[in-house]
C-alpha cells in the first residue's frame, strides 16, 4: 500500500446529483493523504465512454443515475469491467443493499453523510488493494486448476500407459497363438474346400483387427507423435517437481532449484520432456527412500567431452563446441554401481522390477532425447555422495 | 537332405510355443523343443545344445534377460545365436531399434511364421 499512495490514484466519480458530487470532489481534495486525479459523470453510458478512453483505479458508484437504478446498476458497471475496482456510494439505505453490492463485485459500500474525508480516502484505497488480492486470488486459482487438470491428464496417461502394456502382453500372446494355429492350418489344408480356406481368412483377419486395436492403444500411449516448440526449459522443470510433488513430499526429499537466469528458449516437445524430467525425478526419489535432497540445476555453456560421463556413448548428435543448454538432477542417494553405469538405458534394465519397475523409462526417456537431438547421461558425482542425471539440449536444435 | 537345425523355444506361453512347433518342424527344416519354465532354460538349452534360442522378455519367475546372462555365463552355451520373441514391445519399436535390443536379435508378436523364420535363418 505504500508505493500506492505515492502514486496519483485515478478515481472515476459516478453520480447523479450536483451536490453530492461537488463533496466528493472536495472531500478528496482535502484529504488527509494520498492525491486523485478525478473525473466525474452522472449517467452509466458515459462511464463506459470514460473507462474505454482513460485508465481507471478505481470508481465510485452512485446506483441511482441518470440511465441506471439500483443493483442492477453495478451489475452492468462489474460485467462490462469486472476487473475494476468499485466503491458504491448511494443515499439508500437498506440492510442487505452493502452486501448485496459486494457479492455482486463491489468492494465497499458507502452510505452518504455517513463518512468523512478519511473515511471516503480509506475506502478507495482498500477498495484497490482488495481488488488486487482478488484478481490474484482468481490467477491462482485458475493455475490450480490447470494443474489439476495436467494431474488428472497426467495420471489418465500413466493408467492408460499401464492398461495398454498389461494389455499388449497379455492379449498378444493369445493372438500370436491363433495366427501361427492359422498359419499351420493353411499349410495342411493347401486344398481345403472353401468353406475352411473361408474360416480360416476370417480368423485371421479377426486376429489381426484385434492386434491393431492393441497397436492403437498403444500408440496413444507411446512416443511417435513428437511436435517441438520453442519454451522456457524452467517451465516444463518445474511441471515435472508439480506432478512428483506428492512423491518428493512424501519421502521427504528437499528440492534445491539453481537456475541460470536468462536461458534461451529451447526447441522441445514439453510434454515429452516433462516425461522425462518425471522419469529422472522419479529415480532419484526411488534412491533416496529415507529422504534426501535433489538439486536441480540449469547452466548454458560449450559443450565439451567432459561434460558427459567416460561410460556414456558420444553420439554424434551434438558436437563438441556447440551452444548447450544442461540440465542436472542431482540426488544424493548411493549412486549407482559401475556395473551398472554400462546397462542402464538398456530396455528391460531395472534395479527395483520387484517394485513394479519394467525397465522402460530411462530408454524411453533415451529415445525422447535422441528424438530431440539432445543427450541424457547419468554418472556419480564426482564426490560419490549420489548419482547425476543429465540431459543436454542444443540452443539452436533443429 | 540337410539335417534340421535344433530350436529351443523359452516361452511361458504353452499354446504358443506349440504352434511355433508345429509351423517350424512343418517345414523340415527345423527341431524344435519347448521349455515353458524359464528357470529350467539353461538346463534344457545345455542338454539339448539347440542352434537357436528363441526367447521370450517377461516371464514368471525369471525374465528373458535373467536367461540370457545364465547362457552367457556359462561357455558351453555363451555362442548360442539368441532371439527376443515378446508381446510387450510393437513392432515399430523393434524397427525404431533396427531390429535389436541390448545388441540381440529381437521379435514383436505377433509375426508372421515367414517373417520368424527368416529371422532364424539370418541369425543361425
Amino acid at each position: 500500500m505504500d508505493t500506492e499512495l505515492k502514486r496519483t490514484l485515478q478515481v472515476l466519480i459516478v453520480e447523479n446529483n450536483d451536490v453530492d458530487r461537488a463533496v466528493l470532489i472536495n472531500m478528496l481534495s482535502k484529504a488527509p493523504y494520498g492525491s486523485f486525479q478525478i473525473s466525474a459523470t452522472d449517467s452509466l453510458q458515459e462511464t463506459f465512454e470514460l473507462l474505454k478512453q482513460s485508465l481507471v483505479d478505481v470508481v465510485l458508484l452512485d446506483l441511482n443515475i441518470k440511465d441506471s437504478n439500483g443493483i442492477d446498476t453495478l451489475k452492468r458497471l462489474h460485467g462490462r469491467y469486472p476487473q475494476l475496482a468499485v466503491v458504491v456510494n448511494t443515499g439508500e439505505y437498506q440492510d442487505d443493499l452493502g452486501l448485496r453490492a459486494v457479492t455482486m463485485g463491489a468492494q465497499d459500500y458507502l452510505i452518504k453523510g455517513m463518512y468523512k474525508s478519511y473515511g471516503l480516502v480509506k475506502a478507495l484505497y482498500y477498495a484497490i488493494e482488495r481488488k488486487k488480492a482478488e484478481t490474484e486470488l482468481h490467477k491462482a486459482m485458475d493455475e490450480l486448476k490447470e494443474m489439476q487438470a495436467q494431474l488428472i491428464r497426467a495420471e489418465k496417461m500413466n493408467v492408460v500407459g499401464g492398461v495398454a502394456s498389461g494389455i499388449a502382453h497379455e492379449v498378444k500372446n493369445p493372438l500370436a497363438t491363433i495366427l501361427y494355429g492359422v498359419e499351420y492350418l493353411n499349410t495342411v489344408l493347401k486344398d481345403g474346400d472353401d468353406k475352411i480356406e473361408l474360416t480360416l481368412r476370417s480368423i485371421k483377419d479377426a486376429a489381426y483387427k484385434a492386434n491393431s486395436i492393441i497397436k492403437d492403444l498403444l500408440d496413444f500411449a507411446s512416443l511417435s507423435d513428437i511436435k517441438r516448440d520453442l519454451c522456457p526449459i524452467e517451465r516444463t522443470i518445474e511441471q515435472g517437481l508439480v506432478l512428483t510433488h506428492h512423491q518428493c513430499e512424501k519421502f521427504q526429499i528437499k528440492i534445491v532449484k539453481h537456475f541460470a537466469t536468462n536461458l534461451p528458449n529451447v526447441l522441445i516437445d514439453k510434454n515429452r520432456i516433462e516425461q522425462v524430467v518425471v522419469d529422472l525425478i522419479l529415480n532419484a526419489i526411488a534412491v533416496m527412500k529415507n529422504g534426501g535432497t535433489l538439486t536441480i540445476r540449469t547452466t548454458r555453456k560449450i559443450f565439451d567431452r567432459s561434460d558427459i560421463s567416460v561410460a556414456s556413448n558420444l553420439t554424434d548428435s551434438i558436437a563438441v563446441g556447440e551452444d548447450v543448454l544442461i540440465v542436472d538432477f542431482e540426488d544424493t542417494g548411493k549412486g549407482i554401481p559401475d556395473e551398472y553405469l554400462e546397462k542402464i538405458f538398456d530396455p528391460f534394465f531395472t534395479t527395483h522390477r520387484a517394485a513394479g519397475g519394467v525397465g522402460l523409462g530411462l530408454s524411453i526417456a533415451r529415445t525422447i532425447m535422441d528424438s530431440h537431438g539432445g543427450m541424457i547421461d547419468l554418472a556419480n558425482k564426482e564426490d560419490k555422495q549420489g548419482a547425476r542425471a543429465r540431459l543436454v539440449f542444443k540452443v539452436n536444435g533443429k | 537332405m540337410t539335417e534340421p537345425k535344433r530350436i529351443l523355444i523359452v516361452d511361458d506361453e504353452v499354446g504358443f510355443t506349440e504352434m511355433v512347433k508345429l509351423n517350424l518342424e512343418d517345414t523340415g527344416r527345423f527341431l524344435v523343443r519347448i521349455e515353458n519354465d524359464s528357470t529350467r532354460a539353461f538346463e534344457t538349452a545345455l542338454g539339448y545344445r539347440p542352434e537357436l534360442i528363441l526367447l521370450d522378455i517377461i516371464m514368471p519367475e525369471m525374465e528373458g534377460p535373467d536367461v540370457l546372462c545364465q547362457l552367457r555365463e556359462n561357455e558351453q552355451t555363451a555362442q548360442i545365436p539368441i532371439i527376443f520373441l515378446t508381446a510387450t514391445v510393437r513392432k515399430s519399436e523393434v524397427n525404431q531399434e533396427d531390429g535389436f535390443i541390448s545388441g540381440y536379435p529381437f521379435l514383436a508378436k505377433p509375426c508372421t511364421v515367414e517373417e520368424l523364420i527368416q529371422a532364424i535363418d539370418q541369425n543361425i
